[in-house]
């Protein structure tokens, strides 16, 4: 047919090129061959290991976080699983607007919003990721979600643990709060820390109080787990036998030890019933005479650390940080005023010990003194009259007190305060504490460049001009006194406990200083003086004239100092007649510092009452309701011992 | 003529290449178990829709296999120009009638299956090609008054392809041709001309033809670690995939890069990097061994071909064949760009997997007319 010229010379004209192909598909099959031996076996075990990482994710197991006990071992913070409901983006696709509608009718959140809320997350986590869309559910929104779970894919229930702060408000300045870690903190805390004990984005660390400050306490450490992932990073079930080939063992978690600390739960809720109870402002602590060991702290107005686990909504924050009355600060320890009368009992040691008066030594108190070309008012506009160190210190007399600062001057009423604690750190392991401020002429000059002025005498006598203080650092003052002498450095951790319930570290008394034999005193002040001013202090609440007269405790005789802290400068006359009506940031402040029982006393309260006008009237009140709640639990012999009427409260609002 | 057929049928099975059949149905086995790793994932019970349907493929590829083997391929090269038109048809329909998958146009949806006109063009050009080239031959290679028409063939569906858009097809067509071509011979100084042509229009090209994705793809792949998560992502997760293999794989079924879903369009494209993981350095080295056989075989056919069509079927058959496998391996191992463009026998479908089964069978048709003279 067509095979008309030699069909197999044609074919012969290719035979040259059939051996070119022979040797291309030989080449490539080469180069294939290097290629393959190259990545799978030259290079075989680095790929190897990038696919584990690729399907292997590093887990943290979260430590569970230590317990915060009170003295008896009553729970003070603890972990519970709360209920959120989440709708994971992915499996709801189809359901969502139908979901959103029947959750938003049991959860009272609005439809359109639930909608955003998955859209977002969708968006920023990817659509495996569940998107909360409310904590805390009630047990009857957990029930009803239940329910209708099944019928809405996406729609769970998950028991995060949660960090739960038992008395809410109470304490939260002492417990502090738990919180996502900031850029700024990770950035710190992993400078110098190895890698495997780094902190991620996202981890919770305490943030404030006995969370931060004994947050490596608490915490305990994170374990590690591996998990398999796909690539949209689902987890996935796939039977691997080199599982974990190339990675390090599974590290399981070692929870936080807890605390047992010296607080004592009912003392500081009826602490803080007293002072919430009378919406006081300020500060509050109760600590144990001979031991140092807090039993109450309060700092108000205050906010629930609850919210804080694990991120505090935006607008909650905002409204705290703007609040002018600071809940966030630790008025205890992180503010200090000036103390005002209160410090006339330092003063007054201090005259007896350099023999500047005796117990009989009286002064005449007209209402008001003249020193150089300034007349220095007395409260008592009358005056009053001929008065003793246990009178002055009874009414507060500031004419008195006036004279002791003319006679002592600062230098020596300095070495006084500070041997009793006045001015530094009270070596309380916390944080934020200020050291208070207890002037000197030095001091004047170095920070002022200037000199002493005579006059300065007279007003840093009676509490006012440059001293500084906490409620912590004239607690412990005032305890030194009631003790007639030594006092303790305060503490509120008295042990930490492992997860078994073992004590790991058990926290001792440790005395402060004591000026009665100049343990690390300058001055020595002799035993003698302390109970002339004890019984001065005794007269406050007891005596016919004292300014906490209507703050008694039937059976228990309560000691104490009234003071108050003028905002600002007044004529003397205005001070107490225009308080109550000016705007209450203008308001004084009021101390009272009390202890009791009179006769070898156990319990010394400090009230800082912001913005009170007095200290009788805005401290008093509460120190009495704090010390009655502790006779009435740790010595209630005495109050059955003696049934005296009880005397009917008068709202006194002035000294 | 009878008698002559008759011969022929009589011979017919046992001139057969059966090696070259053997390794076919080597690949094709190697295929489906590979298959049968890629789309059943652990929680998988019971055969995949993709599984059974590739084995309906395999069928009816091996039914065209022996219809091309046993019918004498001079029937196809002088209905060349039918089928040629027939398609170019089809692919001209694919801009208004086509069905649109990821962004470009290439399937007719025939209802049982979608159509993709430019993988059956693959092997008409081969056929049209021989048809043509083997007339006009000439002593010292070709000229280009000779090899106007033959590029005029190739450019038509070239372009029409490119227009989908879909690069990577359209260079088949080329490679196709340009192999048949140069196998034939062309004039020494034609060819240097071509050379200096393209490394002229290669830039022009870069700059005015491809689209930016294209443009990204050769960029990633001359430097993988630009993109990681974008563009290089699939080039890396497939160079991992075939690494983790080492000596003798993760196992069958326990490739975590594809099982875990790592590796994108593994049942297709990357099909060779789940074969490389899950069987190491000699699975993939046995696989690539087997193609080199069915080139070899194929190669030898096209030495004993009774005329130039033959040859030129077998070289253009294979050409297919081998460029699709080129191309494919060298891009799942890191050695070419990301295209889209299956390996032969492996890759999952039924688009590709026909053509090559007729390719191969034009090639074992050459085989059993070897001896006829």
């Amino acid at each position: 047919m067509s095979y008309l010229s030699n069909p197999e010379e044609q074919v012969k004209d290719y035979s040259e090129r059939f051996k070119l192909l022979y040797i291309a598909v030989a080449v490539t099959f080469v180069i294939f061959g290097i290629r393959l031996w190259y990545l799978q076996l030259f290079r075989g075990t680095e790929y190897r290991f990038w696919s584990e990482e690729n399907r292997i994710k590093r887990q943290k197991v979260p430590a569970p976080r230590g317990m915060i006990l009170d003295r008896e071992g009553r729970v003070l913070v603890d972990n519970q699983p709360g209920f959120d409901v989440v709708i994971t983006p992915q499996y709801s696709q189809k359901t969502l607007d139908e979901t959103a509608k029947i959750v938003s009718e049991i959860l009272g959140v609005e439809a359109k919003s639930i909608v955003k809320m998955v859209k977002q997350g969708k968006r920023k986590d990817g659509a495996f990721k569940p998107v909360i869309i409310k904590k805390n559910l009630t047990r009857d929104e957990v029930a009803r979600i239940e329910r209708i779970r099944l019928n809405h894919p996406g729609l769970r229930i998950t028991m995060p643990i949660k960090r739960t702060y038992l008395l809410k408000e109470n304490g939260a300045q002492l417990f502090g709060y738990v919180g996502e870690i900031t850029k700024r903190q990770l950035k710190k805390f992993n400078e110098d820390r190895v890698p495997e004990e780094r902190f991620e984005q996202g981890d919770l660390i305490g943030q404030n109080g006995i969370e931060s400050f004994y947050d490596e306490t608490l915490r305990g450490r994170d374990g590690t787990s591996y998990v398999q992932v796909d690539a949209f990073g689902r987890e996935a079930q796939l039977e691997v036998p080199d599982i974990f080939q190339n990675f390090q063992q599974l590290q399981d978690s070692e929870p936080g030890k807890s605390m047992i600390l010296t607080i004592d739960r009912d003392i500081q809720e009826a602490a803080y019933n007293a002072f919430v109870g009378t919406e006081r402002i300020g500060g509050l602590v109760a600590i144990e005479n001979k031991t140092g060991k807090i039993l109450a702290w309060v700092s108000s107005p205050s906010f629930d650390p609850s919210h804080f686990w694990p991120k505090i909504p935006h607008d909650e924050w905002v409204k705290l940080i703007n609040d002018p009355f600071k809940p966030l600060r630790n008025k205890v320890i992180q503010d200090h005023h000036a103390p005002g009368s209160t410090f006339k009992a330092i003063v007054a040691l201090a005259a007896l010990q350099e023999k500047v008066i005796d117990i009989n030594t009286t002064h005449f108190c007209p209402g008001y003194l003249r020193f150089g070309r300034r007349t220095y008012h007395c409260h008592a506009r009358g005056g009053h009259g001929n008065v003793s160190i246990v009178q002055a210190l009874e009414r507060s007399c500031n004419v008195f007190f006036f004279k002791m600062g003319i006679a002592l001057g600062i230098n020596k009423i300095a070495k006084y305060a500070r041997a009793l604690g006045m001015g530094s750190l009270t070596g309380i392991k916390f944080k934020n504490e200020v050291p208070g401020l207890i002037p000197d002429t030095d001091w004047k000059k170095k920070r002022f460049g200037e000199e002493w002025q005579p006059g300065e005498n007279l007003s840093n006598a009676i509490g006012q001009g440059f001293i500084l203080t906490t409620p912590l650092q004239l607690a412990m003052t005032f305890s030194g006194i009631a003790n007639g002498g030594p006092y303790y450095k305060p503490y509120f951790i008295d042990k930490i406990l492992n997860v078994d319930g073992q004590v790991v570290k058990q926290m001792e008394p440790e005395l402060s200083r004591n000026p009665t034999n100049k343990l690390n005193t300058e001055v020595q002040i002799d035993p003698q003086n302390y109970e002339i001013v004890r019984k001065g202090l005794w007269s406050v609440s007891n005596g016919e004239r004292g300014t906490a007269k209507w703050y008694k405790i039937p059976g228990v005789e309560l000691s104490g100092k009234s003071g108050t802290t003028q905002i600002i400068s007044l004529a003397p006359d205005q001070v107490y007649v225009k308080c109550k009506t000016r705007p209450i940031q203008l308001r004084h402040h009021g101390w009272f510092v009390g202890y009791a029982p009179y006769k070898n006393p156990e319990i010394t309260v400090a009230v800082l009452a912001e913005h009170s006008c007095s200290g009788s009237g805005g401290g008093a009140p509460v120190v009495r309701d704090v010390i009655r709640s502790y006779i009435e639990k740790y010595r209630p012999e005495l109050l059955k011992k003696k049934r005296v009427a009880v005397i009917k409260e008068i709202e006194v609002q002035d000294e | 003529m009878n008698e002559a057929f008759q011969l022929e049928d009589r011979s017919g099975l046992k001139r057969l290449d059966v090696n070259f059949v053997l390794v076919v149905i080597a690949l094709n086995i190697i295929g489906l178990i590979n298959l049968y790793s890629a789309t059943h994932g652990a929680a998988a019970t019971g055969l995949s829709q993709r599984f059974l349907v590739q084995t309906v493929w395999i069928g009816i590829g091996w039914t065209l296999f022996m219809v091309v083997t046993f019918v004498d391929y001079k029937i196809w090269t002088r209905a060349a120009y039918l089928f040629f038109v027939v398609n170019l048809i089809a692919l001209a329909a694919v801009p208004f009638l086509g069905k649109s998958i990821y962004g470009s146009k290439r399937w007719l949806d025939l209802g049982f299956f979608h159509y993709q006109p430019s993988e059956t063009m693959k092997v008409i050009l081969v056929i049209v090609l021989a048809r043509t080239l083997s007339k006009v031959s000439s002593p010292g290679g070709l000229g280009i008054k000779q090899l106007v028409w033959p590029l005029t063939l190739t450019a038509i569906p070239f372009i029409m392809t490119v227009k989908q858009p879909d690069l990577g097809t359209a260079l088949m067509f080329f490679a196709i041709a340009f192999s048949m071509i140069l196998f034939v011979g062309v004039k020494k100084k034609l060819l240097i001309g071509a050379l200096v042509t393209f490394l002229v229009a290669l830039p022009l090209a870069w700059q005015f033809g491809m689209k930016p994705y294209q443009k990204n793809r050769v960029l990633t792949f001359l430097d993988p670690s630009r993109d990681p998560r974008g563009a290089g992502y699939n080039s890396n997760q497939s160079i991992i995939a075939v690494g983790s293999g080492k000596i003798l794989g993760k196992g069958f079924r326990k490739g975590t890069q594809s099982q875990l879903e790592f590796l994108p369009e593994r049942h297709t494209d990357f099909i060779f990097s789940v074969l490389s993981e899950e069987h190491g350095f000699i699975g993939s080295m046995t696989t690539l061994g087997l193609y080199f056989i069915l080139f070899f075989l194929g190669i030898r056919t096209g030495t004993q071909a009774r005329d130039k069509t033959g040859a030129l079927l077998a070289v253009g058959g294979l050409a297919l064949v081998f460029w699709h496998m080129f191309v494919n391996i060298g891009m799942v191992i890191g050695l070419l760009p990301i295209v889209g463009i299956p390996l032969p026998l492996l890759s999952y479908g039924g688009s590709n997997l026909l053509p090559t089964m007729v390719a191969l069978g034009l090639v074992s048709s050459v085989s059993l007319r070897k001896f006829l003279f």
